[in-house]
């Protein structure tokens, strides 16, 4: 029965029975002397030395029970949870020896034994090393080559959670929060058509079938064009798919765009005619017509040349010719140019405005590089320079030299070779029309000559955004995973959490204090999510006293232009949805969460741990256990720069936590409800929120 | 006066008979002397020999394009008072720009109103100097 307490209170039992048993015997024995001696003269001095000698004996007692507990319960206590550590975590730090100086050889062997591990560890770490590059350079490859290719590429299990995706699929799902893993497909891309294609191709029974199939995102609507693929499950059983995304909306809008503008054409173009002809139908041939057929004539004539006028300039308008054409960069365009004349010993000076062009880079760069070539061996043209500049929506290439006018003539008959000696089935003529565009001669100043080419559509190249994290997010054990559905009986590592921290004007909510600032990462299956961070300042709509920007180096003036508390939580709510939230000192931020739930109509409902109560659990609750003594303890080092800002803290609490979690589950809590239990055990040290 | 001043010369260089007919008869109706002729590869010759004021010149011809014979005109100090319209189907901003750099002084799209055409050619006489002096 008293295995159940820990070793420190039953230490301290064995004293108070100790004490309790001397005190007794010492009773009995003055009862029974003065039963001998007869004498009820003596019993008060029986009285009074038996009270000093029970003094004496308790002073005794308790000076040992302190000793005993302060240098051999406490230290064994600390010993343990340090071997503890360093049994489930790989902890390296050195052992403190001293304050078990009183056990003799077991902290010396206790050390001895961690050294060994420690030893063991590095040498199994060592092999396991070797292999682990081997695969992360292969893994490093492969999501280089993902990230790169051009169509979005996302992975996701059988219940439809995604489990990877590239940058390009986070770009085309995402308009807003990235995607995150252990999400469902659904809160991105609309569910119908995805379920559809994943049942067809399960129906098939054929591994390798792909099915094509059209979805629609969730936000702004974009229509994408897609193509899954079944993964195959380990076991056969239900699978996963991949499935690689387009954004199409463009390509549709044009293509009606286009169909409208044609099926307008028709409607508008067969009326007049049809009336032409039945009207020229019934004037007898070789005479005029009577005066009201005459004006009906003139009328339908003057309708469809208006029309036809009209129909042109809309699809010129409308730059269709150059719909299949991708941005260039001028700049791109000059230098591949140039290239290109430099192996045929042609030297090319380049003046480019930053600009994009809508064209097909390489089709112009050889219709240049031929009609270079032509210049300097069949009009000796000389100095050329190439020049491209912006001029009115789209751009003006201009190739310039010195030397004799160009004539038509001869710029026709190069136009009509080929733009490849090896494709003679393409003339250059062709790169004009399909760049719906036309090559001139123009004189220049100072004697020089230019030919021309105008490219529709251009726009000035901006600076490129912040560079977001172009890399892959996945993570395959997600693929297999057993999902539970309730989170106490879940798995420590098979839940999703989301470790946040708030910077605050001040340590009293209920008295008007607010959020600065806020930053949350993810951890999915043991491991924090790298590219899934929520990381903002706030805007509390009060001021910021002195004291507490001290602390955490956040000015009014930097948070004059962030978003407010409503918005920022509403987006915390959706980063942190379905996952546990994990806070050190959990209720003081949860307090400047939860009253704001009834204004925002959301519940911050969610399952929540404190990595303070988590390392009195481990450790004792004689430890102190301020985020900065418990990362010590870990061996996690937080920057100097970043304690003390929300992102750093929440980094180091993840990274806490992610140590504290083999601990835990070496003690045999292995499920989400065995440590909430057990936390509630040291709940006095803190209200526990769940 | 009238009697005195020479008739205006309009050379229509056009392939299409059907509407080089409607541009003859809309030249006889107007007053001035005209010759058309279908083939780009004559039209040199023809204005050399004719000295018109003015050339209707189609973009596309079989022999040689509109834009070919606009230049050759233009690169000829003596046909400098020769006045060059052309007319083109197509017609884009960026055809009506080669048009007027290679040396047309007007340009003009088929289908056109016939008032819009008839006011372009007078518009292009008026500015030619008066050879009825």
């Amino acid at each position: 029965m008293l295995t159940g307490l820990s070793l420190r209170i039953r230490v301290f039992l064995f004293f108070v029975a100790l004490a309790l048993g001397i005190l007794i015997a010492l009773g009995v024995g003055l009862g029974l002397g003065y039963r001998r001696l007869a004498d009820p003269g003596s019993l008060s001095a029986f009285v009074q030395s038996g009270i000093v000698a029970g003094f004496i004996t308790l002073g005794l007692v308790a000076w040992v029970w302190f000793l005993f507990d302060a240098n051999v319960a406490k230290p064994i206590d600390i010993l343990s949870g340090a071997l503890r550590a360093r049994a489930h975590s790989d902890v390296t730090s050195e052992m403190d020896v001293a304050m078990a100086r009183y056990l003799g050889d077991l902290a010396p062997a206790a050390t001895a034994a961690a050294h060994r591990l420690a030893e063991t560890r590095g040498a199994l770490a060592l092999s396991v090393m070797r292999e682990t590059q081997r695969l992360s350079e292969e893994k490093t490859r492969l999501e280089t080559l993902l990230s790169d290719v051009p169509v979005g590429v996302l992975l996701c299990s059988s219940d439809h959670t995604l489990a990877f995706y590239n940058s390009q699929a986070s770009d085309l799902l995402a308009t807003g929060t990235a995607p995150g893993l252990d999400r469902k497909l659904f809160d991105y891309l609309r569910a119908g058509p995805v379920r559809h294609a994943h049942d067809r191709l399960i129906a098939t029974g054929d591994p390798d079938a792909a099915t094509d199939l059209l979805c629609t995102t969730i936000a702004g609507a974009r229509v994408l064009s897609a193509r899954m693929r079944l993964t195959h499950g380990a076991r056969g059983s239900a699978s996963g798919y991949v499935l690689t995304l387009r954004d199409v909306t463009a390509d549709l809008s044009t293509h009606a765009r286009r169909e409208a503008l044609l099926s307008e054409v028709f409607d508008r173009l067969r009326r007049p005619a049809a009336n032409l002809s039945t009207l020229l139908a019934v004037i007898p041939e070789g005479q005029a017509g009577p005066g009201p057929l005459d004006g009906a004539l003139r009328e339908e004539v003057s309708a469809l040349a208006l029309a036809v006028n009209e129909l042109s300039r809309r699809h010129e308008e409308a730059g269709q010719d150059g719909w299949q054409l991708v941005q260039t960069r001028a700049s791109d365009l000059a230098e591949g140019l140039k290239a290109r004349l430099e192996t045929g010993g042609v030297r090319l000076k380049v003046t480019t405005s930053d600009l994009l062009l809508r064209c097909n880079g390489f089709e112009i760069i050889s219709l240049l590089d031929g009609i270079a070539l032509h210049l300097g061996r069949d009009s000796g043209a000389a100095d050329l320079s190439l020049r491209i500049e912006e001029e009115d929506s789209g751009a003006m290439i201009r190739l310039c030299w010195a030397g004799k006018p160009l004539s038509i003539r001869d710029l026709d008959h190069w136009l009509d070779e080929p733009l490849d000696r090896l494709v003679p089935e393409i003339a250059c003529q062709s790169v004009l029309i399909s760049h719906g565009t036309e090559l001139w001669p123009e004189p220049q100043a100072e004697g020089r000559q230019s030919v021309c080419l105008p490219i529709r559509q251009a726009r000035r190249a901006t600076a490129r955004p912040k560079p977001v994290i172009r890399t892959v997010v996945y993570d395959f054990d997600l693929l297999s995973r057993a999902r539970a559905d309730k989170v106490a009986e879940t798995a420590l590592d098979g839940l999703t959490y989301v470790v946040f921290d708030t910077e605050t004007t001040g340590l009293l909510p209920q008295q008007g204090d607010e959020i600065v600032q806020l930053a949350a990462v993810r951890i999915v299956n043991g491991r924090r999510v790298e590219g899934e961070v929520f990381d903002t300042l706030v805007n509390p709509r009060r001021s910021i006293p002195l004291s507490s920007t001290e602390v955490h180096g956040i000015t009014e003036a930097m948070v004059a232009d962030a978003p407010e508390v409503d918005e920022v939580l509403r987006r915390f709510h959706k980063f942190a949805e379905g996952a546990v939230l994990i806070a050190h000192n959990a209720p003081f931020d949860m307090q400047f969460l939860r009253r704001r739930e009834a204004r925002l109509g959301l519940a911050f409902d969610h399952a929540v741990l404190d990595t303070v109560l988590l390392s009195a659990v481990v450790y004792g609750q004689h430890e102190t256990h301020s985020l900065d003594a418990l990362t010590h303890r870990l061996g996690i080092t937080i920057p100097e720069a970043d304690r003390h800002t929300a992102i750093g803290d929440t980094v180091a609490t993840a990274d806490a936590f992610l140590k504290l979690m083999p601990v835990l589950q070496g003690r045999g809590l292995k499920t989400f409800g065995n440590v909430l239990s057990e936390v509630r055990k040291h709940g006095r040290l803190l209200k526990d929120l769940n | 006066m009238a009697e005195t001043k020479r008739k205006h010369r309009v050379l229509v260089v056009e392939d299409e008979n059907n509407i080089a007919l409607a541009l003859e008869f809309l030249m006889t109706r107007d007053g001035y002397e005209h010759t058309r002729i279908a083939d780009g590869a004559e039209a040199m010759d023809s204005i050399r020999n004719l000295r018109p004021d003015l050339v209707l010149l189609d973009v596309m011809l079989p022999g040689a394009s509109g834009y070919e014979i606009c230049q050759s005109v233009r690169l000829d100090p003596t046909l400098a008072n020769v006045k060059i319209l052309m007319m083109t189907a197509r017609g884009s901003a960026i055809e009506r720009r080669k048009g007027l750099v290679v040396g047309a002084d007007g340009f003009i799209t088929k289908p056109f109103e016939v008032k819009e055409l008839r006011e372009e050619v007078r518009r292009l006489l008026e500015m030619a100097p008066d050879l009825g002096k």
